[in-house]
């Protein structure tokens, strides 16, 4: 069977026992093509948060690996994903990125189709058709399950996939908690979208990278952006879950934790970048919703397979657009009810740190166009990649709470999890294999 | 401000000429990276700003852009626009180590209105920008730009920044439009 052979043949791509990384995966286009299959075809992706569709007709498009989706709220209220493709000759039904419409009307012989997905008129019905056509047939292709996990909205291309709760575990509940804990969440109006000559692994991994920030974000450290603490933190935690989720970054200690909440409300001391997002963790209802080792984390959570949760009030979408490119779609989210200049000060933090013009991420782009074409070279690419940083160093610490996690210096565990889940994704044929015999979350040493 | 359009011939080509004077001086010190001397010609309550624009349906364009104070690639003051200029200054700003080979050009200036004090500046710009080997980006927009006088001299008050793309087809913004 070929879709197998090509997914096995070179396997190990990745080395669990020694953390060594093929770089071909980030430039086979065969290797690419299969991630849609087995990856994004497969996975619950995130669509869109519920507040981008405030009524009836509301829509916003998105990408389920490179099948246009669009996310629309019926009139029942209710919200569907459909495949962006109308069932006579696979034209778009809609070409806007977000907006309100009443029914999605192809622009090429004007089939009709309800913000549900059916088709309810074909022009010539009766007289060309001669009523030799089922409606109920033809409507537009849509998301096999679509769900939403505290606002955030998901959706899968596979009808066997598991319940979403259960796909993101609760190492990927987690990582949504960590950001819907701030409050009511809406969507601040803009979603920033840029495109990098990448593959979207390489974008993905970075979030687990804590390692580059001095370096690759020198200059914004230097002219006082961000202190060192916020952009080199040395202790670091690292939570890893079944599927690929994870969350990886700073971590600190309960102690710690309290010292920084106590300084956030009584004004006294020097100030740190994490007072006031410790004040909050402090607070029973944020404590209840991420559990005692979740509240000690201010890591980046991933939501396999590309969906990076930030710190603070953020979330980038890697939008793969072939082998080599990449689209980062950045969403800001407030809670509804921040006061005025609160909200003001996190869109700015938002407006000057992230997006293609951002301080810090301006740096980023050409470091993983250039990974991405370090895997092209007929040669360079069989050179194998070091993702081996502190393997065999360190232990998952178990906690009587169930939140298991690792507790260390800079590591790359999160970058050798996304490979090791990965490489499992791709060696599946479905969804039972899958669950079958992808790895439980690591214990012991890792 | 007056509209343009009832000043005289000669007045017009007076306030014409300025503010091109005014703009291909400026666009000439971003090309040339002399920066600071850049910022010292904008105001000290300068609005740099962006907006985010999206493909729209015709009868949801009003929202085409997003409006000041939601998200935006650009959102400057004057303090912004100064740490932009200073991180280049300190090293490690990778996206401009080795430097892009920046041209902007400005077009189609046209005043919308102008006082003793202001004038309101529409036009379309092209900044173009090469990088290491192969890369290329262009841009392509409209801008609205409010010079102001201070001392004598024009100075940038505001410029607003609507660019043709939807979704950026750039690693990055790492230069000023």
């Amino acid at each position: 069977m070929a879709a197998t052979m090509i997914a096995t043949d070179r396997i190990p791509w990745y080395d669990a026992d020694s953390g060594v990384l093929d770089r071909r995966i980030f430039s086979d286009p065969e290797i690419y093509r299969q991630e849609l299959q087995r990856i994004f075809a497969r996975a619950w992706n995130f669509v869109c948060h519920e507040s981008q569709l405030p009524q009836s007709g509301s829509f916003f498009m998105n990408y389920i690996g490179e099948d246009q989706v669009i996310a629309v709220r019926d009139r029942t209220g209710a919200i569907n994903v459909l495949l962006n493709s109308c069932s006579h000759r696979g034209n778009s039904v809609c070409r806007a990125e977000q907006g309100r419409t009443n029914s999605f009307l192809c622009s090429y012989h004007g089939w009709n189709y309800d913000l549900d997905g059916r088709l309810v008129a074909i022009p010539g019905q009766e007289a060309f058709y001669r009523n030799d056509v089922d409606k109920a047939k033809w409507g537009l292709g849509k998301a096999a399950q679509v769900a939403s996990y505290r606002g955030f909205v998901f959706a899968t291309l596979d009808p066997t996939a598991p319940p979403l709760e259960d796909y993101l575990g609760w190492v990927g509940r987690l990582g949504i908690d960590m950001i819907a804990s701030n409050g009511d969440l809406e969507v601040v109006d803009g979603v920033q979208k840029n495109r990098l000559k990448c593959n979207w692994k390489l974008a993905v991994d970075n979030l687990y990278d804590w390692y580059h920030v001095k370096i690759s974000h020198g200059s914004a450290l230097r002219i006082g952006y961000a202190p060192e603490e916020a952009m080199a933190p040395l202790s670091q935690m690292v939570i890893l879950g079944e599927y690929g989720h994870g969350i990886g970054g700073p971590g600190v200690t309960q102690a710690e934790l309290d010292e920084y909440a106590t300084r956030s409300k009584s004004g006294v001391g020097e100030p740190k970048w994490y007072d006031m997002m410790a004040a909050r963790r402090l607070d029973p209802r944020v404590q209840q919703m991420l559990g005692p080792v979740g509240a000690r984390s201010f890591g980046h959570p991933n939501i396999f397979p590309n969906l990076w949760i930030t710190q603070f009030n953020q979330i980038c979408l890697r939008v793969p657009r072939g082998p080599y490119e990449t689209e980062l779609w950045w969403f800001t989210l407030m809670p509804k009810d921040l006061p005025e200049d609160q909200r003001r000060f996190a869109i700015y933090m938002a407006n000057h740190t992230f997006g293609p013009a951002g301080l810090l991420e301006q740096d980023d782009g050409e470091n993983w166009s250039h990974s991405t074409r370090g895997a092209k070279g007929a040669v360079t690419q069989r050179l194998p990649l070091n993702y081996a940083m502190g393997r065999g160093h360190d232990r998952v610490q178990a906690d009587p709470s169930g939140q298991s996690r690792i507790e260390t210096v800079v590591n790359e565990h999160g970058q050798r999890w996304t490979y090791r889940s990965w490489q499992e994704w791709m060696q599946a044929d479905s969804w039972q294999e899958l669950m079958a015999h992808h790895s439980p979350a690591p214990s012991g040493v890792v | 401000m007056s509209a343009f359009e009832s000043l005289d011939l000669q007045q017009r080509m007076l306030l014409t000429f300025e503010a091109e004077e005014f703009l291909y001086r400026e666009a000439g010190l971003l090309d040339e990276r002399r920066l600071d001397e850049w910022l010292a010609l904008c105001t000290d309550d300068i609005h740099y700003w962006m907006p985010i624009r999206r493909t729209m349906n015709v009868k949801d364009l009003d929202s085409e852009f997003t409006k000041p104070g939601a998200m935006a690639y650009f959102d400057d003051d004057k303090r912004t626009l100064g740490l932009r200029i200073q991180r280049l200054a300190v090293g490690r700003a990778w996206a401009e180590d080795p430097p892009s080979r920046t041209r902007h050009t400005v077009s189609n200036v046209r005043i919308l209105r102008a006082d003793a004090n202001e004038i309101l500046v529409a036009l379309n710009f092209h900044l173009y920008r090469t990088r290491l080997d192969s890369e290329e980006d262009s841009w392509i927009g409209r801008r609205e730009d409010l010079l102001r006088r201070e001392n004598g001299a024009l100075k940038l008050a505001r410029r607003h920044i609507y660019l043709d793309q939807t979704v950026i087809l750039s690693q990055n913004m790492s230069n000023l439009f």
